[in-house]
């Protein structure tokens, strides 16, 4: 199974987070299959990246209501709560629907938002991902 | 009670609030009273104007990157009028080939806004949809059409400004890294595919049932002697201006209001303009390439009379015209030394101004250094403002015509005909909310 893992910001404050996890990612043993991409623009960039993955896994800075900060796993339907820091309104929320509008999204996507920029917050989300990565393959076993 | 909409006599109050982001905080209140507009207030917000005390104390030298931090959709726009000013006020010289790497990127990013604006905010008003993501259920090979030549955009804007979010590619008198030869033949080989895609695109766009909404009203571009207008050119407008770009601190004035932080500006003689695609297309058709020209040609009954609802053509015009401009500069390239690329520069004590043509229209910037190169005075004035008061003006023309509509329809005809001058706060009036009120008429 193809997955890639992107991490999706600009290099610029909390809005960074989701670029910083990938760069923790590169540090650890992932399985070959496994891809990692930044992406700075959900639109085009992260509709690129999605295309050709069998499942992928975002990972964005987002601020919400939620009562919990840090890192945590969201479903797609929670994407409407969640502010993601992108420029333009055009949001992951809006490119994860446009790619699937263009039939390019993987069968399974999985989001990680990051509320904080603390080197806490990052490697707690990197945990998360590696997480769902073994949970991915042994759903392909 | 409520009266229904349509009643004649009623007084309505259609409230569009939060326009919100990218260039600030905006809002539409407007007051209908027995088919007559009493009030129309368009109320934007611009962060923009911060950016002039922020530069205020800083070495010029750090304009291009600030500038590009204006706005995530047209930061070339910013940052070139700014490093124009700059070279005026130092006498920097630009090198040949500096300036047509310049002409690239500036087309980069035209093909990137322009595209952005066509297919996501614009065509779902002419299609009746929510937004693009319909539009891509629907009409998915043009939306991809669309996608695919965004992406040469987006990729000029990387090769020369580094990254296509806040690009630091710019220095002034030049860039800090040139592209090699194997780039932009690459490049130039995707653009000469991209031509034909893009007038397909544009036939499609022909092809929609765009509405139509003439009106009077002065239009103002920047005019080359050669080229078409993208980083030089004199100001003219369609009722015979025509002055030196440096000039136009004394034709073209800001004044403010009470409903709006934002200043707006206004030609000092006449009042409202219009600057932008529509006013380019419209004063310097006799400067596009050869394709753009005839594909004008074609849309010549949509260009009779300024029409603001004609304005998704005259982008998708100038997406063509930005494709054989990259292309041409390209081919005329002649590398420039590093030094050429990269010259010195001597600051002074100097004012220097400049205007070049953002997706959205004419941006001018004044600035104006001290001997050690420190920034005194900054004067940023964006397309947005000074198409304000024509926003204001078309709304006015339009409302009676909403008076019958319900209200979500009245929300949706007023944000369209905003959306028809891609303010750089178009890609908030999607999330407008609305507000009417009906009351029945006041007593004399």
């Amino acid at each position: 199974m193809r997955v890639t893992v992107i991490g999706v910001g600009t290099r610029h404050g909390g809005d960074a987070a989701g670029l910083a996890v990938v760069t923790a990612l590169e540090a650890r043993a992932l399985p070959r299959s496994v891809a990692l991409v930044r992406c700075e623009r959900p639109l085009p960039d992260l509709l690129e990246a999605l295309a050709g993955a069998d499942a992928a896994i975002v990972v964005d800075a987002a601020r919400s209501d939620h009562a919990a900060r840090g890192a945590r796993r969201v479903a797609p339907a929670e994407l409407a709560d969640v502010a993601t820091t992108s420029s333009h309104g055009f949001g992951v929320a809006r490119a994860l629907a446009l790619a699937e509008a263009l039939g390019r999204a993987p069968a399974r996507v999985e989001l990680v938002a990051i509320e904080g920029e603390g080197d806490a917050d990052v490697e707690a989300a990197a945990r998360i991902v590696v997480e769902l990565l073994a949970s991915l393959t042994a759903a392909e076993g | 009670m409520a009266e229904p909409p349509g009643t004649r006599s009623a007084r309505r109050i259609i409230r569009v609030g939060a326009i919100a982001r990218v260039e600030g905080e905006g809002a539409l209140h407007l007051v209908v009273e027995s088919g007559r507009v009493t009030d129309l207030r368009l109320e934007i917000y611009e962060p923009p104007r911060f950016f002039e005390a922020f530069a205020r104390g800083r070495r010029a030298d750090e304009l291009p990157d600030l500038m590009a931090r204006i706005c995530g959709i047209c930061p070339v726009a910013y940052q070139m009028s700014a490093v124009h000013a700059l070279e005026s006020a130092w006498g920097v010289p630009v090198h040949p080939g500096v300036r047509a790497l310049r002409r690239l990127y500036y087309a980069g990013e035209w093909i990137e806004s322009h595209l952005l604006h066509m297919t996501f905010l614009a065509a779902p008003d002419f299609l009746g949809l929510d937004d693009g993501i319909e539009i891509a259920r629907i009409h998915r090979a043009e939306v991809e059409r669309a996608l695919a030549l965004r992406k040469i955009g987006n990729r000029i804007l990387i090769l020369l400004g580094g990254r296509s979010v806040n690009p630091v590619g710019v220095r002034i008198g030049g860039f800090h890294r040139l592209p090699t030869g194997a780039e932009l033949q690459a490049l130039a080989d995707d653009l000469r595919r991209a031509r034909g895609e893009a007038l397909a695109l544009l036939r499609w766009f022909a092809s929609l049932p765009v509405p139509s909404r003439p009106q009077d009203v002065e239009l103002v571009a920047l005019r080359h002697p050669q080229e078409y207008p993208m980083n030089e050119g004199r100001v003219v407008s369609s009722q015979g201006l025509d002055v030196a770009a440096d000039a136009f601190e004394d034709v073209f004035e800001e004044t403010q209001v009470e409903h709006s932080t934002a200043l707006r500006c206004r030609l000092r003689a006449r009042g409202r303009y219009l600057v932008g695609p529509l006013a380019r297309v419209s004063l310097n058709a006799d400067r596009l390439s050869p394709a753009a020209a005839a594909a004008r040609e074609e849309l010549a009954h949509r260009f009779e009379r300024p029409d603001p609802a004609s304005s998704v053509f005259a982008r998708g015009i100038e997406v063509v015209q930005a494709i054989d401009a990259a292309l041409e500069a390209i081919v005329r390239f002649e590398p420039p030394s590093p030094r050429d690329a990269s010259p010195p520069v001597s600051p002074r004590a100097a004012v220097g101004r400049a205007a070049t043509e953002a997706p959205r229209g004419t941006l001018f910037v004044a600035v104006e250094t001290d001997a050690e190169g420190i920034v005194q005075r900054l004067r940023i004035v964006p397309p947005t403002s000074q198409n304000q008061g024509q926003i204001e003006e078309d709304l006015r023309a339009l409302a009676p015509s909403v008076l019958g509509l319900s209200d979500d329809r009245a929300r949706r005809a007023c944000e369209a005909a905003i959306r028809d001058y891609d303010p750089c706060i178009s890609c908030a009036t999607h999330f407008l909310t609305l507000t009417v009120e009906r009351r029945p008429p006041r007593c004399a």
